[in-house]
């Protein structure tokens, strides 16, 4: 019993240890890599990210699979820069409206996604890859393939105001990540998604009312991609239809290695926030100890498999598929 | 798992299903017309169908691609729609399969302009367009072995724009401003991608006349600007204040530059692009970007067209023409704080209207091979 106990939490902590390695790692090759301020460098680089990978974390956790993220992304990032131009182009004047117009629009979309997801009954991951690419491509529509500037220095404060060395932005992302970590906790619903995705059949045998909550789960991630839109306004001062590149590939790859279990039911908010945190390091930390560019491709393929590998607790699936 | 369980789920399950067929089906036979555009008024274009096949409409450049493409269209008398656009989406295997559909539905009547996408599509794609009888001109993606004039008059003529001299003036101009000393890096393009290769080439040409000045590091990002944020983020770590100047394969890094650099507090920084949007001769005009370089895509997009069409309609015979008309190095203006206004006004506020029937007017000479 105390040895599964100890393995039990070995596991738990894993992607922890996994981190605080490459941290050490890094640093012992060159020591700038600990300094505060390529923390700073790395917060930036993951705060965007590390809203997508919440987002879709809660619906790894149903045991779904969420692709929408890149369209979604896009769309929201280029309709804040619309509403916020539209509405006086400044935060003062009018574009702070545009803050919960597009943490709605991001609603709507995950409203879609999970609607056409349930009702429908298309495997989440062909229903939202596809209103993925409507979302880029509205975006596409939208913008003319033109890229639209935000040069409000008030809004930019994300970016440039500094509290304690990082940048506000940072601030919000840990706020938001406070939040969604007690939704999953103290919520029915957060509760809920553990049920569906530890046994749907049962959960829906049980009463529970799985297509409610399946498309609450889209709702909340769509939300959390609205949020990662802004921020990747406030990051670059612009937004374009492909706003949204390489999200996909790096939340979903963040939300694994951090130890979310693929089948659902397993891991968290937490597991997410170390997840992203590894990759960002290792993409920090491969330039910074001067890794050659060919090589880093393929590194950070060996890393993703190696923090897969202790992080996650493969034992207790018969299947991988 | 209980049959109870089972039985309740099989229930729910079953009148779904026969739904979901009869949707899909319904789908299906709803996606299937209007594929192409029209193909009315050819009277105009001698019989002959126009089509430009590229990767997205998600960026400026080749946005001004298809304008110049449209532009010739309209020189015709025809309408803009009448100009098929076949969307790769960064697939060969579609930019394959969209030209033989096109082909086919015009029975072979076809005059193409085309970025096939990578070198090696170059080859299937021209030659399924001789064997259908149509008429081609590709940009960019070729391998060095393939020569239009070994295919034929169908393969009327392959442009590029040479990314090696104007990426070393523009690294001239930034060595100078850096006062021909302290240490520069490079954010680069996707590698193996051509341009990305002769853009770096033209960085290491201009450094050989600047003993001073060291590469402290050159890496890909891309051509993104996310990427290129975070790649400058990690050189910042890296070199810290040995970084006096940023070296950019493209506006679109360089915008990612600047605003890494802005998070900062770092101001003044000297920066190069290439490419000329609109946004980057702004910053150019603002002072934030040091010099771009304009590759003409307007003219590009147009002259590929016209090329292919008036092959396909007999105003010039293609194996009568020299070598450089057949594979030649489109034009590029460079962009510097000094002529970005008048630039600005040419060029963007205002498309210059060209003549179509000037065929090579603005050709940077034949493609040199090495």
């Amino acid at each position: 019993m105390s040895q599964l106990l100890d393995r039990d939490r070995l596991i738990r902590w894993a992607p922890l240890l996994v981190l605080v390695g490459l941290v050490i790692l890094f640093a012992l090759v060159n020591p700038a890599f600990l300094s505060q301020r390529n923390f700073a460098r790395i917060a930036i680089a993951a705060a965007p990210a590390l809203m997508v990978a919440i987002g879709v974390t809660f619906i790894i956790i149903m045991g779904s699979i969420d692709l929408s993220m890149e369209g979604t992304v896009g769309l929201t990032a280029v309709l804040f820069c619309f509403i916020f131009l539209a509405t006086g182009g400044t935060l003062a004047t009018g574009g702070w409206l545009a803050i919960p117009a597009i943490l709605l629009v991001g609603a709507l979309i995950g409203l879609v996604n999970g609607l056409i997801h349930v009702r429908l009954r298309i495997p989440s991951f062909m229903a939202s890859l596809a209103l993925g690419f409507v979302g880029t491509g509205a975006a596409v529509l939208l913008t003319g393939g033109n890229i639209v500037k935000i040069e409000d220095d008030t809004f930019r404060a994300l970016l440039t105001w500094r509290i304690a060395g990082f940048p506000l932005m940072v601030y919000v992302v840990a706020v938001l990540t406070l939040l969604a970590s007690f939704i999953q906790s103290y919520t029915t619903l957060g509760r809920n998604f553990y049920a569906v995705g530890g046994g749907e059949e049962l959960a829906h045998a049980s009463g529970l009312n799985v297509r409610r909550v399946r498309i609450l789960g889209f709702v909340l991630a769509g939300v959390f991609y609205a949020v990662a839109g802004i921020l990747q306004v406030a990051k670059l001062g612009q937004a374009e239809s492909v706003s949204g590149a390489n999200f996909m590939f790096i939340s979903i790859t963040s939300v694994v290695v951090g130890g979310v279990a693929l089948w659902g039911g397993i891991g968290g908010v937490w597991n997410t926030v170390v997840g992203v945190l590894i990759v960002n390091v290792i993409n920090n930390g491969m330039v910074v100890i001067g890794l050659p560019d060919y090589l880093q491709d393929g590194m950070l393929g060996l890393l993703v498999i190696v923090a897969v590998v202790l992080s996650t607790d493969r034992r207790s699936v018969s299947f991988v598929k | 798992m209980s049959t109870f369980i089972k039985d309740f789920i099989q229930r729910e399950t079953i009148s779904r299903r026969n739904f979901l067929f009869a949707s899909a089906a319904g789908l299906t036979t709803a996606a299937v017309p209007g594929v192409f555009g029209r193909g009315a008024a050819m009277a105009d274009s001698g019989g002959w169908a126009l089509a430009w096949s590229y990767r997205d409409r998600a960026s400026a450049y080749w946005n001004a691609i298809v304008s110049g493409g449209e532009a010739y269209v309209e020189s015709l008398g025809l309408s803009r729609d009448d100009m098929t656009n076949l969307i790769n989406e960064g697939s060969s295997e579609k930019s394959l399969a969209d030209i033989k559909a096109f082909l086919a539905k015009n029975s072979g009547k076809g005059a193409i302009a085309c970025d096939p996408n990578d070198s090696p599509n170059a080859r299937p794609v021209v030659e399924a367009v001789r064997e259908a009888g149509g008429y081609i001109s590709t940009i960019w993606n070729k391998t060095d072995d393939l020569h239009p004039w070994d295919i034929g008059d169908n393969y009327v003529a392959h442009i590029s724009w040479s990314g090696e001299a104007p990426s070393e003036q523009a690294a001239r101009i930034l060595f100078d401003k850096m006062g021909g000393e302290g240490g520069v890096v490079h954010l680069g393009g996707i590698p193996a991608n051509i341009p990305a290769i002769e853009r770096l080439n033209g960085l290491k040409n201009a450094l050989k006349d600047y003993p001073n000045i060291e590469l402290l590091d050159a890496q890909p990002a891309d051509w993104d600007t996310t990427k290129a944020a975070e790649l400058m983020a990690s050189y910042l770590t890296r070199y810290g204040d040995k970084i006096k100047g940023v070296h950019c394969a493209n506006d679109n890094m360089a915008y990612g530059v600047i605003e890494a650099l802005k998070a900062e507090g770092i101001t003044g920084m000297p920066i190069t692009a290439f490419d000329g949007n609109p946004e980057a001769v702004d910053l150019v005009m603002k002072g934030e970007l040091l010099a771009t370089v304009f590759t003409n895509p307007h003219w590009g997009g147009g002259i590929a067209l016209a090329l292919a069409h008036q092959a396909a309609i007999g105003a010039f015979k293609p194996s009568e023409e020299p070598k450089e008309h057949r594979e030649f190095y489109g034009p590029s203006i460079l962009v510097t704080p000094a002529d970005a206004e008048a630039f600005k006004k040419s060029y963007l506020d205002s498309t210059p209207k060209y003549d179509w029937n000037d065929r090579w007017g603005l050709s940077a000479g034949g493609i040199v091979y090495r």
